[in-house]
């Protein structure tokens, strides 16, 4: 596993405890879909924690009833840490990747911090040198949502 | 192998070279970097496939850097859209943690 990794991180006023709860339990009411994220070409589905707690199961259920198990829970820590695998509908049989989000207390908020991992197992063949330009406009979208979460943080 | 793309000043780099080859002085020169570390960067870049040096016809004693044809896109698009898609599940997340009961 090289250190390649995405991460995202963000302060939410409640608990460490209180965080983790409404992530793992509530991620079917605050997970939304986004038209240009789209983790399957249905939609993302009503995504939950199935069963919640260790040994579990991060799943979604499409509209028409179908159901995609995203990844198995590897770590189940509530209020410090949370571990699952992330396999989309898209992905080809060898590529797997980890999500991890860690809870950790700061004042009296939480940050919340997710890393998703694994893109080693991403294959780079078949990549047109074209395709750089395509990725630098991708790069600016992810710049403009990091602007987004900044300023919705400096509200709260 | 990809943890090349780890560092944010690597990230640079690859931009860069995306523009144009360029010599290790002229990347250190842009970000600002020692050209000690300017030369680990490199060799972290090329150790992980999306960099390669060569000399320009005109003067065998100049190295430049180029992008490795194709051998980051579709990685990097990957990286960026995760990053997009966390950023804007994150910002939800928040909004219902402390808006909601």
């Amino acid at each position: 596993m090289s250190g390649a990794a995405v991460i995202v991180a963000l302060r939410v006023a409640a608990t460490p405890d209180a965080a983790f709860t409404v992530f793992t339990r509530d991620i079917g009411t605050w997970w939304r879909s986004h038209p240009l994220f789209q983790l399957s070409r249905r939609g993302d589905g009503a995504l939950r924690f199935d069963p919640a707690g260790p040994g579990g199961r991060l799943v979604t259920r499409f509209d028409d009833g179908e159901e995609w198990e995203i990844g198995a829970v590897r770590h189940w820590l509530p209020g410090e840490r949370l571990a699952f695998a992330w396999r989309l509908p898209s992905f080809r049989d060898d590529q797997t990747t980890e999500v991890d989000v860690r809870f950790e207390a700061v004042g009296g908020e939480t940050r919340v911090t997710v890393e998703h991992r694994g893109w080693e197992t991403i294959p780079q063949k078949h990549v047109a040198r074209h395709g750089f330009e395509l990725m630098l406009f991708q790069r600016r979208l992810g710049e403009f949502w990091r602007g987004l979460l900044k300023g919705m943080s400096g509200v709260v | 192998m990809l943890g090349a793309l780890a560092d944010p000043k690597r990230r640079r780099a690859i931009e860069l070279l995306g523009e144009r080859p360029r010599s290790a002085g002229e990347l250190a020169g842009a970000l600002g970097l020692a050209p000690p570390a300017m030369s680990r960067h490199l060799r972290t870049l090329k150790q992980g496939g999306l960099v390669e040096d060569g000399h320009p016809a005109f003067d065998a004693r100049v190295r430049i850097y180029r992008l490795k044809d194709g051998a980051t896109a579709e990685l990097k698009q990957w990286l960026a859209e995760t990053e997009a898609l966390w950023s804007h599940q994150l910002a939800s997340f928040k909004a219902h943690v402390e808006g909601g009961p």
